[in-house]
């Protein structure tokens, strides 16, 4: 136990599950109102604390202010308040357009809360993966724990305190503590687990989930490519990779992990990362408040292993490479010239350092991107149709984007997932919502239908093979 | 009858390399094209039209059924899906555009919808065509290749399926693997892009446990018991024949059988005389005659219906006729059955259908409640308020009124459970949708940094309040007091 973040005790964490369960049965969470004002004060807790959560981070890791008033707080109003907005569209039954021998049984599909709800975040960015989960849960109309990362112990401890100042406690709480107390939350039964992190975890939570049949959704991470076509701008691509590598010093996961670049093409690339270097940080990143430090030690050790390992070239000039143990300082390294066999392609990076690959074909760097786990997302620099197809037809992964970096996440309205082992179950918005949600049909069939239907009772007449059977006699075409 | 020793099945090596070939042709791009899918689907059509009374036969053996049911419930439902599926894949695999967002639409953002992979499928006994080549449409549909562990309990139908498949389809992507539990345990320890498993909670845990391991994305449809809540204001003798429909067809076999009623208790003779009468109706010369009434699907499932019988404290009102040889047990009803009964321990999966009666609907809600989620909740009542209060006040995967089975024959409509009975939805467009992966994409300008070049550092104040003012929003009031009483929190009050 840290004593920055109070532990919730293990014989409480049970009662704390059937507390919410017997407030989801009461129905409270029914109410589309109910919802509502609980997304406003969610919104609210943003707004308002917002310097107690830039401090919390700021004291965890040297997260720098404006990345988490931009790419966190400000996403979780929004979205909390969008999800408000489309809540009575997203809650409203649907009615599915069906022949007309089956529209007087009133088919609907009505939108109900699967339960109780467990969402487990990791440390990365906090604020934003913890909390846009809770909006879905909270629009779907069902109760949830939330188990933030201890790796951020000043931000864990302040939002137990912020979630049962600004929400309704019997239905919504924080759970915090390490493996003893995670390992008590995953023994008990959930209506559905979101959880967000690595693929060992994974495993772990998907195994405890499998005994009680849990549905879950896993967002995780890997190794994101970036395939850079020979003729697009490389200043203008190295200003963009630069930047996805350097938001959260590099973890984040959906990071530019890696690139594949044409061979003659390598140094142009690295010349457009040291100017645009030059323009984000001046005086280098070390000391520049505007760039993060790494979250602990264990990472810290593990990156720097990494790279002292690396076979490749380190890129030199504007990249310093300076590193600051005591606080955890890590200032972007490129890495040209490595080959797949690297320490640097061994797992996901999820830090500051850019290996770049150099490759002879687009066919070299698909086969490169198949040779390995599906990632979370593909980038790709090119305005060549035929790449982009090729592309997209020949390789497999969450989400793919051209021409930038992570932008996609910004755009709230696509869906967000990954595949294979870098993960599945899609979220933002209406994804989050529906992941939340149990699709209940339903059919209401009047008396009136039993002309229609009685030709299905025994004993049955040969005229109800001609009717009923009668798809047998369908014409299909050639 | 058939017996599952006459079923030959797959080596271990052999899964192992059905597994290696499948991903090679879906790394080949052999089911890319929508025509090459439709090629697929409309052979599986074919399959089973040209080969229908060969289906009829083998159903005939595994389960008794009879053939009406047959047509009707499974090769007539698949056929029918087949066409739906060739009409509709150009539709379900388009590209969609993300909906229209000022700040972003220069990027172009569309979601693709692309196949997962090599998806695998096992299925159950009971409806071995419909529960089995089903998901195989939609898999396809959507782009996979497919394989499916058909299951060993229905050898006939299993056999005919592994043996027309090959024959209509292209082994290059669809593949069925015959087996036990050694062959699907080898199964589940390779790596899928999906998996789908229908059949029973306790081997969905094993099934879900193995995928855990290799972080597959899993769908489950199982089962449970699902009840009937009868309204005694309602139009009994329709209600009657409903439910004695459901519970006969495939001798009550059926994941979404209507599994015990509740009623309250000075209603529960007239609603035993109603499903009496139904019963007479159904089967003039009694339901042993041949070929009108299904039997249990093998010897271990007639004894374990026939021990929870035996073991019931409730008095049996009709029926209760069996016969090991044929592994026949008549439609029975049995009332006065109480919440700890042998009957209501577990899913019951054949035609004995126990009436618990109770004081009123709230006891019906609570008894429902103390429960498992069940897969189907069915209410007979013509109020709107009583079926409103029912479902309303409870959980299941469907929720149905006035009639049992029929809504998975509509279209649109998503069939899954929730809790114990499953989670994932199937039927048509939502198989297609179970084996697809949404696949987001952004295509960024270089102008757009124009807008958005505040995201580069040097980080300044100025950029800040900029990117605030382009992506911030505007609250609306704050509400008065919170919904548990507390007044308002926050600054501001």
């Amino acid at each position: 136990m840290s004593d920055i973040l109070t532990y919730t005790p293990v014989e409480e964490i049970p009662k704390i599950r059937d507390d919410l369960r017997a407030t989801f049965r009461t129905g409270v969470t029914r109410s589309l109102e109910w919802r509502k004002r609980q997304l406003y004060q969610l919104a609210r807790m943003a707004q308002n604390e917002a310097e107690a959560v830039c401090d919390a981070m700021t004291r965890d890791f040297g997260k720098p202010r404006f990345e988490v008033i931009v790419a966190e707080l400000s996403a979780v109003i929004r979205v909390a308040l969008k999800s408000a907005e489309k809540l009575e569209e997203w809650a409203r039954p649907e009615l599915p357009d069906v022949p007309d021998s089956q529209k007087n049984w009133k088919p609907t599909i009505y939108k109900v809360p699967k339960g109780t709800a467990l969402i487990i975040s990791p440390w990365n960015f906090p604020v934003t993966l913890t909390l846009q989960p809770l909006v879905g849960a909270i629009a779907a109309g069902c109760c949830a724990v939330l188990k933030p990362s201890e790796n951020v112990p000043h931000f864990s401890e302040l939002l137990a305190k912020l979630v049962s100042q600004y929400l309704d406690t019997s239905a919504y709480r924080v759970v915090n503590g390490a493996v003893p107390e995670i390992t008590k939350v995953l023994e008990l039964q959930w209506d559905h687990i979101f959880y967000t992190g690595n693929g060992r975890v994974a495993r772990i939570v998907t195994t405890a989930a499998a005994k009680h049949l849990t549905p879950c959704s896993l967002e995780l991470g890997g190794k994101s490519p970036v395939v850079v076509d020979a003729a697009y701008d490389m200043e203008l691509a190295a200003k963009r990779i630069l930047w996805g590598k350097c938001n959260n010093a590099g973890q984040i996961c959906v990071a530019p992990d890696y690139i594949l670049v044409p061979r003659q093409k390598q140094d142009e690339l690295v010349r457009g990362f040291e100017k645009a270097y030059r323009t984000f940080f001046p005086n280098g990143a070390l000391d520049d408040a505007d760039y993060g430090g790494i979250v602990n030690d264990f990472h810290f050790k593990r990156l720097s292993t990494m790279l002292d390992r690396s076979q490749g070239e380190k890129v030199g000039g504007a990249f310093e490479g300076r590193r600051d143990p005591a606080r955890r300082r890590l200032e972007p390294v490129i890495v040209k010239g490595v080959d797949g066999n690297d320490s640097l392609l061994e797992e996901e990076i999820f830090g500051p350092l850019l290996p770049i690959v150099v490759v002879d074909s687009l066919d070299d760097a698909i086969d490169f991107i198949n040779a390995r786990p599906h990632p979370l997302v593909l980038y790709a620099f090119t305005e060549d149709p035929n790449v982009k197809e090729r592309l997209i037809n020949e390789t497999q992964s969450g989400s793919i984007v051209f021409n930038d970096t992570f932008q996609h996440l910004a755009v709230a309205e696509l869906p967000f997932s990954g595949i294979g082992e870098s993960g599945y179950g899609y979220q933002f918005l209406r994804y989050t919502f529906e992941a939340f949600t149990h699709l209940r049909s339903s059919v209401d069939i009047p008396k009136s239908e039993e002309s229609r239907l009685s030709l299905r009772y025994p004993p049955h007449k040969p005229e109800a093979y001609q009717v009923l059977g009668s798809a047998l006699n369908i014409r299909i075409p050639e | 009858m058939a017996d599952t020793t006459q079923l030959k099945y797959t080596t271990l090596n052999e899964i192992d390399a059905i597994h290696a070939t499948l991903r090679q042709s879906f790394r080949a791009g052999k089911l890319r094209s929508i025509a090459a899918r439709k090629v697929q689907i409309l052979q599986l059509a074919y399959l089973i039209q040209d080969n229908h009374d060969r289906f009829k036969e083998a159903f005939a053996a595994d389960l008794g059924r009879p053939a009406l049911e047959t047509a009707l419930l499974e090769l007539d439902s698949t056929i029918s899906d087949c066409k739906i599926a060739y009409d509709s894949v150009e539709k379900w695999a388009r590209t969609e555009k993300a909906p229209f967002s000022l700040n972003f639409f220069p990027m172009r953002p569309v979601i693709r919808k692309e196949p997962k992979g090599v998806v695998l499928s096992i299925s159950p006994f009971n409806y071995p065509v419909w529960l089995a080549l089903g998901p195989m449409i939609g898999a396809i549909a959507a782009g996979n290749c497919f394989v499916l562990k058909p299951s060993e309990l229905s050898p006939a139908v299993s056999g005919l399926i592994a043996e027309l498949v090959p024959k209509y389809l292209d082994p290059d992507v669809v593949r069925i693997v015959l087996g036990a539990v050694p062959e699907t345990t080898r199964l589940l320890e390779l790596p899928w892009a999906h998996i789908l498993y229908t059949g029973s909670g306790r081997v969905a845990k094993i099934v879900c446990a193995a995928a855990a391991k290799t972080l597959t994305p899993i769908s489950t449809e199982l089962g449970g018991k699902s009840p009937v809540v009868i309204d005694p204001k309602c139009d009994l003798q329709t209600a009657a024949k409903r439910i004695m429909w459901g519970k006969c067809v495939n001798a009550g076999q059926t994941c979404v059988a209507p599994d015990y009623i509740l009623v309250p208790e000075d209603a529960q003779d007239k609603v035993i005389q109603a499903l009496k009468a139904t019963h007479d109706e159904f089967y003039p010369t009694g339901p042993s005659t041949a070929g009108v009434f299904g039997r249990i699907v093998n010897y271990a499932h007639f004894r374990r219906l026939k021990g929870l019988l035996d073991r019931s404290a409730g008095e049996i009102a009709f029926g209760g006729e069996t016969n090991e040889n044929d592994k026949y047990i008549s439609p029975t009803i049995v009332k006065n059955v109480k919440g700890d009964d042998s009957l209501m321990s577990e899913e019951l999966f054949g035609p004995i259908l126990p009436i618990v009666p109770v004081k009123n609907v709230d006891e019906a809600i609570a008894f429902i409640n103390d429960r498992d989620n069940p897969l189907t909740l069915y209410v007979f009542s013509q109020d709107a308020a009583f079926k409103a209060k029912v479902f309303d006040n409870t959980l299941s995967g469907s929720a149905v009124a006035n009639d049992t089975l029929v809504h998975c024959a509509v279209d649109g409509l998503p069939f899954g459970g929730i809790g114990p009975s499953g989670s994932g939805y199937h039927t048509r467009k939502y198989t297609f949708d179970l084996f697809t992966h949404l696949r987001s994409s952004l295509d960024s300008p270089a102008w757009v940094d124009a807008l958005f070049g505040s995201r580069f550092p040097p980080y300044t104040a100025k950029k800040e309040s900029f990117l605030k003012s382009l992506l911030g929003v505007k609250l609306p009031p704050r509400p008065r007091q919170l919904a548990n009483g507390t007044d308002q929190v926050g600054k501001g009050n």
